[in-house]
């Protein structure tokens, strides 16, 4: 397999691509080790432990004394608390949006309006989590990179 | 709170509109020659406030669902009805009269309720529609 590295302006996103006839084991070990690079999270699902890449997260939630944390079909429970993680993945692309959710904004397709001044974030999986009004303003700001 | 006193006086201000708006059709529907004094001018206001209590007294800080939120919405509506009604014809004795103004009225605040409801609902829309943008290009960034 040709490795070809190529240099591409500041303003551009880095990327990984990668030419093959087929995404076979061989392919998908470098796709996991891209984004192991990325950062993972350590969780649990039917007993077996996961590292999860942290681009793949949809969102984490916090069900009384559990996290949980949603991939595109999986579910996973996680050791830390839903602080820790928003403290985390704050410089990421993450934003609390409740008081039980943190959801990776690289994640969501588009933004509704529901009742009383709160809004749906429309996830591309199908899946849809609610901006409580009291995250509203710093969901704002996080969008518009205004967030500290 | 900051955001709480806004969003109070934000739906106040839209309560005060469709009053004016209802009051000036069930006038000239009901009492059409009716002669009023400045005074007159203080009543979507006083009603304003009154219909603004049960919303500020119901708020919660705790979490709701789409539908706990609609149970909380038709509930805060029956209270504003009710406390309209009692200011407005309480003490009074019941007349045939006295009940068809009284459904008139009850009938003008559930317009007006959907109304305000429509009215911050298409601001909401606006407002998600450009945080929609935003998230694009915030997208585009990463």
């Amino acid at each position: 397999m040709d490795v070809r590295i190529q240099k591409i302006d500041e303003t551009n996103t880095e990327y990984v691509e990668i030419g093959c006839y087929k995404t076979d084991s061989r392919v998908q070990d470098i796709v996991r080790f891209v984004k192991a690079r990325e950062g993972s999270i350590e969780a649990v699902l039917e007993e077996k432990h996961y590292q999860l890449p942290i681009t793949d997260i949809y969102y984490i939630e916090a069900v009384d004394d559990k996290t949980f944390i949603y991939m595109k079909k999986d579910c996973y429970e996680a050791r830390k608390r839903l602080y820790e993680f928003e403290s985390i993945l704050s410089e990421r692309e993450f934003a609390r949006i409740s008081k039980s959710v943190v959801v990776n904004l690289m994640k969501v397709s588009s933004i509704k309006p529901a009742l009383n001044g709160r809004f749906m974030c429309m996830l591309a999986n199908g899946e849809k989590v609610i901006i409580s009004r009291k995250y509203v303003p710093d969901v704002k700001k996080k969008l518009k990179g205004e967030a500290e | 709170m900051k955001e709480r006193v806004v969003d109070a006086f934000r739906n106040f201000f839209i309560i005060v509109t469709h009053i004016n708006v209802a009051m000036f059709v069930l006038g000239g529907v009901l009492k059409p020659d009716q002669k009023f004094g400045y005074e007159a001018f203080a009543y979507p206001l006083i009603y304003g406030a009154i219909t603004s209590i049960p919303g500020l007294c119901m708020r919660t800080t705790k979490e709701m669902s789409i539908a706990q939120t609609i149970i909380r919405e038709v509930i805060q509506l029956l209270l504003i009805v009710v406390a309209l009604l009692v200011i407005m014809f309480g003490g009074r004795p019941l007349t045939v009269d006295m009940a068809f103004q009284a459904a008139s009225v009850a009938v003008s605040v559930i317009i007006v309720f959907i109304l305000v409801n429509l009215i911050r609902w298409i601001l909401d829309r606006k407002t998600a529609e450009k945080m929609t943008a935003d998230l694009e290009a915030f997208q585009r960034r990463n």
